[in-house]
């Protein structure tokens, strides 16, 4: 193993004094800067306030589904179910708003279910020692067949007089910026101080890079590895409501489809090992709004939308690639 | 045996140095067809080096390997093979998702046909390889995949395959050391038969009835050195003992204590039963004592700790920490007892190597440096510049990562881990373990510090200086059982070794 490096071995000193985290999302961030400007200037549409709102709301409804995924990652794990389980709330809230259910008891029942839905993976995980892959793969499928089952494979869509509150929350504004996003404000401050401040936010970087050695430090591991994965799905409920009020209906066989892949990118984008241990919050959400400018660009820029993937693809390989020489440079690895 | 001609394998002047380590010097071995040669000495001694040259794994830097009087180069695992010697490791090396016959014939399997379609020959692989099973006593049919059999079973399996590559030499390392007793009664006797039947055999052991049994002629390692060669009737328990042990250890640590304080021990065990052990097991060690647990490896020690730590499970049994009694259930339960424990693999299970020594120093005592979940950065910073200077932990900064320490260092910073939580009984796993000897100093001169602010120590180690230079008290442990207690003057290498080994009592002078 080449683990042993000493810093006389660096070529560049000033990236010494830097994280290897904060360097990526430096770069992370000079990139979206550049992907903006570069859209902006081929298509000065792309700064109408119609199209920055749209960009914005959207970021923020996927930055929070990709934070719970990156505290899952940084935690040592992973979480596949993501996509199926905005489908499978989707068709559950437009349901039971439609049976005439209040808009704040449906609200509060989701985000319940998805918690107990999270702390069931964590359980499996930890209690029975399977693989987090393999447990929440397994509830990919589940609760995409789920919510298919439900609606017999229908779309589903409002017919509730609740509708018109439920869409405002999730396109409205306040202040000049888009209602989701000062939620996903509410989510990122008080998960940042968890994460950097406070005792548990440690434990579950130091789980996240070796689980043994943290059992052995007197941290609860099976508690917070579940604690982490009853957030994930807690956060891609609120995702879920905020993208069922915006579309006002849900089609069970393709809403949220590979939001999960979306989640894992943004998450690698900001930072986080898929080995865990390592990741920035505010680099998700950079990772994010790239992936958003991304699906933006490719039509501002005249390309036909199905290249949104290979494009987004080639953005993170680029990005996995710029990180390793960077690391390499700063560790005086030979690649 | 003629006296003309040359032993079938002859090593001599064997030397090998790693890294600021003689491993071996001056090594002279000899062993012919129809011979059995034991290899002894404490761990450490160099016979796992010796045997890594015996099998081509590495090459000595001095001496020569003489095979029918020829000299020979071992530049690889194949070289040695190909001079007929087959090592029989502690770990076994079958692939167990196959079958005993592929596994016997893996890489060589007869084949039929044109050689360039290269079909395998089942019927005629089965057919030799049953002829094999019966050669070493394995009543079972050898389309069983291996994973379907025992330790023991495994071994014969290797054994067989060592004799179907044709080898001359086998070489065995602590072979009965995960056996049941029957199956390592099976083994000797099937030792026995290779021997009259003219194969030459190398045997590594730590259990000296077997030597006594067995060995025609015993080699005695000890640090690197061959020290002594003993053959026919001079193979005794006693003689092995003293020849293993003898020397001049003061330099290295410090002044016992005058005994422990009587009154309430910090730690007290009474009947402790676990999942791993043949259990119950009953001691207690006062504050401000160093018990030394010793006994060879697989005895039971460390299954002990992550016992008493929480990592394992108990099974019944009472554990008092100054007298309270406890239940500990989790490491977090032991740590709220106030019992640490600094385990044996500081890589995998101490440290957490890609993170800073602020990290690591602090990741146990983290509620400590907290106010209701919050983390205390500036606590957490003093803490660690404190244990650093106290520990003398050579490093550029607090931030640096564990990585990129040097061994000494790395053990010093999951020692300071556990003293930062003042814990009232410390228990350490081979606290010195792949530590150079300045580094082992200090964290004897630390451990004594602890013991002094009134700790309870329990040291497990498998370093018989160790135990012998810094244990107040020994208990020596053999099968999952503390077999004996070892105070004042009969702490010594000798009595230990007896207790260890299970020899009769008195065979020790």
């Amino acid at each position: 193993m080449n683990l042993e490096s000493t810093t006389s071995e660096l070529k560049h000193k000033w990236l010494a004094h830097l994280s290897d985290v904060s360097v990526q999302v430096g770069v992370m961030f000079a990139l979206l800067v550049g992907l903006v400007l570069l859209t902006g200037w081929w298509d000065p549409n792309f700064f109408t306030p119609y199209s920055r709102h749209s960009v914005l709301r959207d970021t923020a409804v996927w930055s929070l589904f990709a934070l719970g995924q990156a505290v899952v990652i940084i935690g040592g794990g992973i979480d596949l179910s993501v996509g199926s389980l905005i489908a499978f709330f989707g068709v559950l809230t437009i349901l039971m708003l439609n049976s005439g259910l209040p808009f704040p008891l449906v609200v509060l029942l989701i985000l319940l279910l998805a918690a107990a839905i999270g702390a069931i993976h964590g359980s499996l995980i930890c209690g029975l020692h399977l693989q987090p892959f393999l447990v929440t793969l397994c509830s990919l499928l589940i609760f995409r067949g789920l919510a298919r089952v439900i609606t017999h494979d229908k779309t589903v869509s409002f017919n509730s007089s609740q509708q018109e509150l439920f869409r405002e929350l999730a396109t409205g504004s306040w202040g000049g910026l888009p209602i989701p996003v000062l939620i996903l404000a509410g989510v990122l401050v008080p998960l940042g101080l968890l994460m950097h401040g406070t005792v548990p936010g440690r434990y579950i970087y130091a789980m996240g890079y070796n689980l043994e050695a943290a059992r052995f430090s007197g941290v609860q591991v099976n508690l917070l590895r579940t604690f982490c994965y009853a957030l994930c799905s807690v956060l891609t409920a609120m995702a879920a409501l905020l993208e069922t009020g915006d579309v006002g209906s849900v089609s069970p066989s393709s809403a949220g489809l590979a939001y999960e892949m979306y989640g894992i990118t943004g998450a690698v984008l900001g930072g986080c090992a898929l080995r865990g241990g390592q990741g920035s919050l505010i680099g998700v959400v950079i990772g994010m709004t790239i992936l958003r400018v991304i699906k933006s660009a490719v039509v501002f820029l005249n390309f036909d939308t199905y290249w949104t993937f290979t494009v987004t693809g080639l953005v993170l390989l680029a990005a996995v690639i710029i990180d390793s020489v960077v690391r390499g440079r700063r560790t005086g690895y030979r690649h | 045996m003629s006296q003309t001609s040359p032993p079938l394998l002859r090593l001599q002047a064997i030397a090998k140095n790693f890294p600021g380590v003689k491993a071996l010097q001056r090594v002279h071995l000899e062993v012919n067809r129809g011979e059995i040669v034991a290899i002894v000495g404490e761990n450490g001694a160099g016979k796992s080096t010796l045997l890594k040259v015996l099998g081509g794994i590495h090459a000595a830097d001095e001496g020569d390997i003489f095979i029918d009087g020829e000299r020979q180069r071992f530049d690889g695992v194949r070289d040695s093979m190909q001079c007929g010697i087959a090592l029989i490791h502690q770990e076994l090396n079958l692939a167990d998702n196959i079958s005993i016959g592929e596994n016997i014939f893996l890489g060589r399997y007869p084949s039929r046909g044109p050689r360039w379609l290269s079909l395998t020959d089942k019927a005629s692989l089965y057919q030799r390889a049953a002829e094999l099973l019966q050669m070493v006593g394995l009543r079972v049919e050898p389309h069983t995949l291996v994973a379907r059999l025992s330790v023991g079973q495994q071994q014969l399996v290797e054994i067989a395959k060592a004799l179907s590559a044709k080898a001359r030499i086998l070489v065995f390392d602590e072979p009965t050391s995960s056996l049941t007793l029957t199956e390592a009664e099976r083994l000797l006797a099937l030792v026995e038969r290779l021997r009259e039947q003219g194969t030459a055999i190398l045997y590594v052991t730590h259990r000296l009835a077997e030597v006594t049994r067995l060995a025609d002629r015993v080699i005695v390692l000890r640090d690197g050195e061959h020290v002594g060669t003993l053959r026919g009737e001079e193979i005794t328990e006693p003689r092995l003992i003293s020849l293993m042990v003898g020397r001049d250890l003061e330099a290295l640590f410090h002044q016992k204590s005058e005994h422990a304080k009587p009154g309430v021990p910090a730690l007290d065990v009474h009947d402790l039963q676990h999942d791993n052990a043949a259990g119950p097991i009953s001691f207690s060690i006062q504050p401000g004592e160093i018990v030394g647990f010793a006994g060879i490896v697989g005895a039971g020690r460390s299954e002990l700790a992550k016992a008493l730590f929480g990592v394992d499970r108990q099974r019944g049994g009472e554990i008092r920490v100054h007298g309270e009694v406890t239940q500990i259930r989790t490491p977090r339960d032991a740590i709220r007892a106030r019992i640490a424990l600094v385990p044996e693999d500081r890589k995998l299970l101490g440290l957490i190597l890609p993170m800073a020594i602020r990290i690591n120093i602090s990741l146990a005592s983290l509620p400590q440096a907290s106010w209701l979940g919050w983390l205390n950065r500036r606590d957490e910073r003093r803490l660690t510049r404190e244990l650093m200077e106290r520990l003398a932990i050579r490093a550029k900064h607090s931030e640096q990562r564990v990585l990129e320490l040097s061994g000494g260092n790395q053990q010093k910073v999951a020692l300071a881990k556990w003293l930062a939580l003042a814990p009232s009984v410390l228990i350490l796993d081979e606290p010195t373990r792949g530590v150079d000897v300045g580094a082992k100093q200090e964290i004897y001169r630390l451990m004594r510090q602890a013991a002094e602010r009134g700790m309870g120590i329990m040291m497990i180690s498998s370093e018989m200086e160790e135990i012998v230079g810094v244990a107040d008290r020994v208990l020596v442990m053999r099968e999952g059982r503390i077999v004996g207690e070892l105070l004042d003057e009969a702490i010594n290498e000798q009595n230990v070794l007896r207790l260890a080994v299970g020899a009769a009592q008195g065979t020790a002078a």
